[in-house]
């Protein structure tokens, strides 16, 4: 694919992720990256806005919160106070961990996995009869919404005005580089958010359920619980990861497997292969393309200097698909890849507090599409457009052979 | 073959019990928990996969028993 103007510039050091040719095709944007400029500056910015892109300094970086802090100043969303855990450094953001992690560990959740099951295969009978869908609108916006409203007790009526929340914090409409208006976006969100915590929290004070905000509220952290506004913090970064990053993986995955039918066939074949397959797809696709950082202290790399305050891009996308780590197939999709030690969820004291509950999502769908429409294809003639920043696809239509309904195949 | 496990990088990625089951564990944290100081020659695989598979390097196996054993990477060669 060619970029015109280039998304990398090597002479001037600049360089612009927030494209959407770059979302739709990253591979040859992180590899000029990585091999031309491995510390870029943000197109467009004065100086002070660090793109990292080698798996090392990547990981350095995920790996150092002293130096790269994600504390609010690296990502303003309109919120009022730090985002829990994930703008608090350690060792402050251990205490909260330490109360929420538990809630979201492999074991803790993997009850939900028959009732997960379940729900991709009711989804699926909504389509299947048909042989075509937009699988973006019709699946992979439902379903990891629905696990999610049932994990955290939210009003299934409410999930419209949950996505038109976290739509307009992560990709507000607005005209393509205007940051001012996409601001005003977001804090107007932002009120909205919190009004409408306030009267979730005061219920689960009152009536607590075995849902995962009640045990928020109701939790020990070191001999006390949770203010409100530590609630409304939490649920904040909530709604964003729990509504929007599944969504983008299951739209990059499978486009990829509907353009890739030996990839897919292969699972088909050997559904053994999944929980693999599912690694490979979320390393050579890293559906949030970068995190954002802000240096707490004076660091040079590659000859970079980066001083306190400035903000650095973590290009995650990139850190997965380099040679260097991952050898020379590092841009492909290697399901018997011995070591996979990709960077989709972050990494250090960050990794992605729900990365436990996307992956059983993720393996169950992949089991349970595959066995159902096992054959599928992009229709001819649409275009994807992928989101930049973390990577949804607007439209994802699918043709495949119609198959019966589970619950007309029962009755 | 030995495990050499760091807590304190453990940050509960959990690609080790997911892969090596019978080598590794998760306390309820979801941090690694090693069941094995020195791992049944059946189960080195695994060790090995487990170790490979850690994003923050907290895992490292060591083959042989004793002193001047060969150190083995767990990272790829690749
Ligand atoms: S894979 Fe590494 S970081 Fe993850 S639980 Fe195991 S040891 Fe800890």
């Amino acid at each position: 694919m060619t970029y015109a103007p280039p998304a990398v510039n090597p002479d001037s050091r600049e360089a612009n992720p927030y494209r959407p040719d770059v979302a739709a095709d990253p591979l040859a944007f992180y590899d000029q990256l990585r091999t031309q400029c491995p510390i870029a500056n943000m197109e467009g910015v004065p100086s002070g806005t660090h793109i990292i892109s080698r798996y090392e300094d990547v990981k350095f970086a995920l790996r150092h919160p002293e130096i790269f802090s994600s504390d609010v100043v690296a990502v303003d969303i309109g919120q009022d106070r730090p985002l829990i855990p994930l703008q608090i450094d350690p060792p402050g953001h251990a205490k909260y961990r330490r109360l929420m992690d538990p809630q979201l560990g492999p074991k803790e959740i993997a009850y939900l996995e028959s009732d997960t099951r379940a729900l991709v295969n009711d989804i699926v009978d909504r389509f299947i009869g048909r042989g075509s869908c937009d699988f973006h609108a019709e699946f992979s916006v439902p379903f990891p919404c629905t696990v999610f409203l049932q994990l955290t007790g939210l009003p299934l009526d409410d999930l419209e005005r949950f996505l038109t929340w976290k739509d307009n914090i992560i990709r507000p409409d607005v005209p393509l580089g205007d940051t001012q208006a996409a601001q005003e976006v977001r804090y107007a969100t932002g009120r909205a958010m919190y009004e409408y915590f306030e009267g979730v929290i005061e219920d689960r004070l009152a009536n607590p359920g075995e849902d995962v905000i009640s045990r928020f509220v109701h939790g020990d952290l070191e001999g006390r619980t949770l203010s409100r506004e530590e609630i409304a913090d939490v649920l904040y970064l909530f709604i964003l990861g729990g509504l929007d990053t599944v969504t983008s993986t299951l739209d990059c995955s499978i486009a990829y497997l509907a353009q890739n039918p030996s990839h897919r066939r292969a699972l088909v074949e050997d559904p053994t292969l999944v929980p693999a397959a599912v690694e490979e797809l979320l390393r050579l696709h890293t559906p949030v393309m970068q995190v954002m950082r802000v240096v707490k202290q004076e660091h040079e790399m590659h000859g970079v200097r980066m001083l306190p305050g400035d903000h650095v891009i973590v290009m995650l996308g990139a850190a997965d698909t380099d040679p260097e780590e991952f050898g020379q197939t590092a841009g492909d999709l290697h399901v018997g890849r011995d070591a996979n030690r990709h960077f989709a969820f972050g990494g250090g004291p960050h990794r992605c507090l729900g990365s436990h509950l996307a992956r059983l999502e993720l393996r169950v769908a992949l089991e349970e599409l595959h066995r159902r429409i096992p054959d599928y294809a992009v229709a001819e003639g649409a275009e994807l457009y992928y989101s930049p920043g973390i990577r949804e696809i607007a439209s994802l239509p699918l043709v495949f052979e119609p198959g019966p309904t589970l619950v007309g195949a029962a009755s | 073959m030995k495990i050499h496990f760091e807590a304190s990088a453990c940050v509960g990625h959990g690609r080790c019990y997911a892969l090596a089951p019978e080598v590794y564990d998760a306390d309820d944290q979801g941090h690694c928990i090693v069941k094995f100081e020195v791992v049944p020659p059946e189960l080195e695989a695994q060790a090995r996969a487990g170790a490979a598979n850690c994003p923050e390097a907290a895992l490292a196996v060591e083959d042989g028993l004793s002193g001047g054993a060969r150190a083995a990477s767990a990272r790829p060669s690749g």
